[in-house]
This record gives structure tokens, sequence and C-alpha cells, in this order.
């Protein structure tokens, strides 16, 4: 019955429009409360009897349109339900929390936990489409000018985006006349001419490249998750997990195509390209919420190396990755809402003394700036150890390195908000925020150093990995965090703080031509690039 | 004229259709660019595997060999899709024109406004 995660919250949200003049915010929580538990127990069933499916309309398996529930999706799912219950448990008290927003977000999960089940080609199209029509409207939720321009972005770049996709299944389609993955899986050896596969996979990468946001097709993701008068909770939800749907997508394709097209390489060089201009980007940015998009530009493209570095233990590290990330960019993301509403700016350097005037949401902040510099006994270096375990490449390794050197920089000047004195008069100040949603951030930001300590077990638990984390290796990575951290002092002190070089790249932007320029360069390289590998 | 097949010409309406949104700074020629290439993609997908003299599979069994009927099934909701979302693009178009009286891609998101 998983079509029930998927059709509950449709259904469920519907309803609550039918009460709109009551107060619907109590229910939307039960609704995702109760989801999260159907959740947990198809996660315990997979976990015990093995994959789940579900056939539609009693039509043989393959042609059925089918969902699947295997150990990867039912992680992802599970980590969806979480977080949306989270979000909307912090949004409780918040005026921007009306039944339309409860409704959207509802269907909004429908479609995340959609995308995570279904395993049929034109269904994640449509789930695709429509989720980017969601998100489109809750970006520009509160109608300013600002954000309706980078809304508007958004929509027109992702829905050119899956056309893309669109067209990709079309020419799959017409290969094998198959629409489920793991059906065209099997067939896929069969194709004798595997260049009758280079237009599909093209198309169809192109689209991930675009959804996963790695260069050079990053440019609409700050745009989209820094917005400024976006809800907090929307910002957090598009980084921390609606970027993952294209991660996860890109491990579903890559595995489907594995048979006929194995191109990891590329998608390794890809990601640490993004990964280093990720965090090059995020060095000259000012804005709070800008430097956590493009730090989720760089994690990303950390995961991406992971994915494809083709170590087992680099993998699962990924897949943790991506839930950690999930954990600790949406409380920074939250936590910088609420730091924003208290000194009603966003910019770094008038933000001062977060720690000492909101104890909570400033030990929040801590926690997940540890998380996602790596800091030993966080999640974050959980993952990023079982990441750079996974080659011995000096090559691979001082890139890592130079990743990690690279966050903890970029986060150095952020943390420079939790210190010093607020300057304001006391009669400036506005009224704090409500208390749950301060708890809230301080929950999750214990829950980042909790998976983090247990982190072994985590992972055991998560994905049923078993491995050796605590060893002497780690220890060894937690000394060279800490010299790391002095080096990023020094860096951040020395040379960043004057120059100019990085003011002038952080205002390197595309406009919406060049975007879709550059998504069509990607595609002609990617093409490109298999011509020249296979022949 | 045996390589004019709906195949081709679907390619070529969507690579047209992109043509205009690289070059186009315009926001209503981009989403009729937007529509080309969609509509570039519906006739490629309705002449997948087409052969001459194909029958819909409709009815009794017949001599003729069925046409695939899948892949105009899939373009029924395919192009319910594109309605909505040229709908939705025209919608935040208008909007946006009305209250800020803009109606290109500016160059730089700071310097909104200029209007060309």
């Amino acid at each position: 019955m998983l079509y029930l995660l998927i059709v509950g919250p449709i259904v469920a949200g519907v309803l609550t429009l039918l009460f709109k003049e009551k107060d619907t915010r109590l229910l939307t929580i039960l609704i995702q409360l109760a989801l999260l538990f159907y959740a947990l127990h198809i996660f315990i069933d997979v976990r015990l009897n093995g994959t789940l499916f579900n056939y539609m309309s009693h039509v043989p398996e393959g042609l059925a349109i089918t969902l699947m529930a295997d150990a990867i999706s039912t992680v992802f799912v599970l980590m969806t339900s979480t977080l949306f219950l989270v979000m909307m448990i912090y949004a409780y008290h918040k005026v921007y929390f009306t039944t339309t927003f409860g409704f959207l977000f509802l269907v909004l999960q429908a479609l995340i936990t959609g995308l995570f089940l279904s395993t049929d080609l034109f269904n994640l199209y449509v789930l695709l489409e429509v989720s980017t029509v969601t998100v489109s409207i809750l970006i520009m939720i509160n109608k300013e000018k600002q954000a309706i321009y980078d809304g508007m972005i958004y929509f027109f770049v992702n829905v050119i985006g899956t056309a893309f996709l669109l067209f990709g299944i079309g020419m799959l389609y017409r290969t094998t006349g198959l629409l489920e993955m793991n059906a065209i899986a099997e067939v896929l050896p069969l194709v004798e001419d595997s260049r009758s596969l280079f237009l599909a996979f093209a198309f169809m990468m192109t689209t991930l490249s675009l959804k996963t946001a790695v260069v050079p097709l990053f440019s609409w993701l700050p745009k989209a998750h820094g917005t400024p008068s976006a809800p907090p909770v929307v910002s957090a939800i598009l980084s921390g997990l609606y970027i993952k749907t294209g991660v996860y997508l890109f491990i579903r394709f890559s595995t489907m195509f594995s048979a006929a097209i194995a191109i990891q390489e590329l998608f390794l060089v890809i990601g640490f390209a993004t990964s280093i201009f990720g965090f090059v980007m995020a060095l000259g940015q000012n804005d709070i919420k800008m430097i956590l998009a493009y730090s989720t530009v760089s994690q990303i493209g950390l995961i991406m190396i992971g994915l494809t570095m083709g170590a087992e233990k680099a993998y699962w590290g990924s897949l943790f990755h991506i839930f950690s990330h999930a954990i600790f960019k949406s409380t920074l993301f939250l936590a910088a809402g609420t730091v924003y509403h208290y000194y009603g700016t966003r910019d770094i350097r008038q933000i001062r003394g977060v720690l000492k005037a909101m104890p909570l949401v400033g030990a929040a902040i801590l926690f997940g700036v540890l998380g996602v510099t790596g800091a030993p006994f966080f999640n974050g270096s959980i993952s990023k150890y079982m990441i750079a375990y996974g080659s011995k490449d000096p090559l691979i390794q001082f890139g890592l390195n130079l990743i990690n050197l690279g966050t903890i920089t970029y986060f150095l000047k952020f943390s420079t908000i939790l210190f010093g004195k607020d300057e304001r008069a006391e009669e400036e100040k506005p009224p704090k925020e409500d208390k749950l949603s301060e708890i809230l951030l301080l929950v999750m930001g214990l829950f980042i150093f909790i998976s983090g300590v247990f982190g072994p077990l985590s992972v055991d638990w998560i994905f049923g990995y078993e491995t050796e984390i605590f060893t002497a290796g780690y220890f060894e990575k937690g000394l060279v965090y800490l010299l790391m951290l002095l080096a990023g002092t020094g860096l951040y002190n020395g040379v960043i703080k004057e120059s100019g070089v990085l003011d002038d790249i952080s205002h390197l932007e595309l406009t919406f031509n060049a975007i879709i320029t550059a998504m069509t360069g990607n595609f002609i390289f990617i093409i490109g690039y298999l011509y020249w590998v296979f022949y | 004229m045996d390589f004019l097949t709906g195949e081709i010409v679907g390619i070529l309406l969507f690579f047209i259709g992109l043509f205009g949104l690289m070059t186009k700074k315009t926001i209503v020629k981009t989403i009729m660019s937007m529509s080309i290439m969609e509509s570039g993609i519906f006739l490629f997908y309705i002449t997948i595997n087409y052969t001459e003299g194909s029958v819909p599979p409709i009815g009794q069994t017949s001599e003729a060999a069925f046409a695939d009927p899948v892949p105009s099934a899939l373009m029924i909701t395919a192009i319910v899709i594109g309605i909505g979302v040229t709908a939705i693009g025209l919608t935040m178009f208008m909007h946006y024109k009305q209250k800020h009286g803009i109606t290109h891609w500016s160059r730089n998101r700071n310097q909104q406004g200029s209007g060309h």
C-alpha cells in the first residue's frame, strides 16, 4: 500500500482546504505524524522482508506503473516525512502558516515521496513537473518583487529542464518500448548498438545535472534557495530535501544505464568542479542565506564525488552525507530565518552576538556549523571520513582536503555572527519569536551530534551497512580538522577579508538566457564525451 | 521526402524552441519558445515506431498491425501538463509586468528594472 504515502497527503491537503475558515495547523501536523508512522512501518518492513513492490491496475510486472520501496528509497521517504513534520512544527506559531501554505506543503511532501518511490519514467516526469510548480509558488508566496523574479527563473529553467527529460524518455522508449526502470535495466544489455542510447542518456543526464545543480548549471539554485523573502521553512526544505531528489534520480538512472553506458569518471570530475566552485562562491557572499545556498552547491558536489568514486564505503558514505546534510542544512536555514527575524538584516557583517541574544538558536547554529565542516564526533565527519576512505589517489585526497578547508573557511566567516556584541539600542530589538521553534532547533542541533557520536550505529540502522569508523584514521582526521581550523582562521583573516577578488567573483551570475545556453552546452558536451569515449 | 518523418520534424521543432530560449530576452517569447519546444516533443512521441497502415487497437482484431497506443496516452497527459505550465508561466509574467512593469530578463539580479 505504498500509494497511500503519495495519495494520502494530497487528499488530506484538499480536506484542510475544505475547512479553510477554521484553524487547520494542528490537523496538518497530525496528518504528517500519521504519515511518519506509516513511513517508519514501511522502513522496518523493507528492512526485515526485503524490497517491496506495488503494481498498479493488475498489469504484469514491467508494464504496470510500479512503486518500489527498497533499502535506499525507504530511507529517503522516512527522511522526507521527518523533515516535513519538523518544518511544520517550526512554522506552527508563524504568521505565514496559513491553510494554503499547509496545503502546498502537504502536496509537495506527496510529490517528493512519489519521486522517491516511483520507478516509472513517465511518472517521474509528471512528479518533477508538478513539484516544480509547487516549489515556485512556495518561493514567491510573499509576492515580493525579488521573490517573483527568482521564482520565475526557477520555474522556467526547471520546466525546460524537465522537457529535456521527457524527450530523453521518448528516445529511450523508442529503443526499448518500456517505461519501467527495472525492466529497462534488464533489457539494456541486449541493445546491440549503444549509440542508440546516447541521445537518451545525454538528455536525461542534462536534466539531472540541472536538478542537482552541478557545474555549470547551478546558477538557479542560490536564487531559489536564497530568496530573501521566502519563509525559512521553504528554503530549508528546498536545500535540505528537494535538491536530494536530483541526487536520488542520479543514483537510479546511473544504475539503469550502467549496463550500456558507464561514465562515472566524468561525474567525478564534475563533482569536484562543483564542490570547489561552490565554496569559492560562498566565500564571497555576505548574505547568510546566500552562504548557505552556495554551501549546498558545494556539499552536493561532495556527494557526487562519493557516489561516483566506485568504492563501496564511499558510496554509502555519500548516502549518509545526504542524510546528514539534510539535517544540518535545514537546521542552519531555519536558524538563519530566526536570526533574520530578530536582527532585521541578513548581512553577516551587521549581525553580532547571536549566542548571547538567543542561546538556543546560537547553540543550534554552532552544532550545524560543526556538522557541516566535519568536526570530530559530528555526523558530517562520519560521512566525510567514509567518502575520503574510498580512494587512495593523492589527487583525490588533496581535492577533498581542499574542499574541507574551503568549507571551514566560509563557515568561519559565517560563525562570526555568533560572537561579539549586539550594538543596537534596546528599543530597536523586535520581540523574540516563539519558544517552540527555538527548542526545536536545539533538538535538531543535538541530533546532529548524537547521530555523529553513534556514527557506525546510525549508518547501520539507516542503511544496513556495517562498517568500522572510529579507527586510528578517523582520529587522524580529527587532528587534520584542528589544523585546518587554524589554517582557515589564518586564511580568512589574512587573505580573504582584505582581498576584493572574491567580492567580484561573488557577483558573477548567469542571466536566464545564459543558463539555458549552459544547459544546451552541457547536453552537447555529454554527447561529445560519449562519442569520444566509445568511438 | 522519406526523411521528413514526424520524429525528425519533432527534433527540429525542439531545437528551434531551444534556440529561441537561448537568444530571446523577452519573457513572452520565452513562454512561446517553450510551447514550440514541447510541441516538438509531442510530435516526436506520437510518431514513435509508427508503421504505415497500422490501425488503432480498438474493437475487433483486424488484419493490419496495431499502432502502439502508449505514447499517445502519455502525450495526452503531457499536453495537459503543458497547458497548465504555460498558464502558470503567463500568470506569473502578467502579475510581474502589471506590478513592476518588467517584460525582459534583466542582466543582473541586483539591477532589475532597466526594462529595455
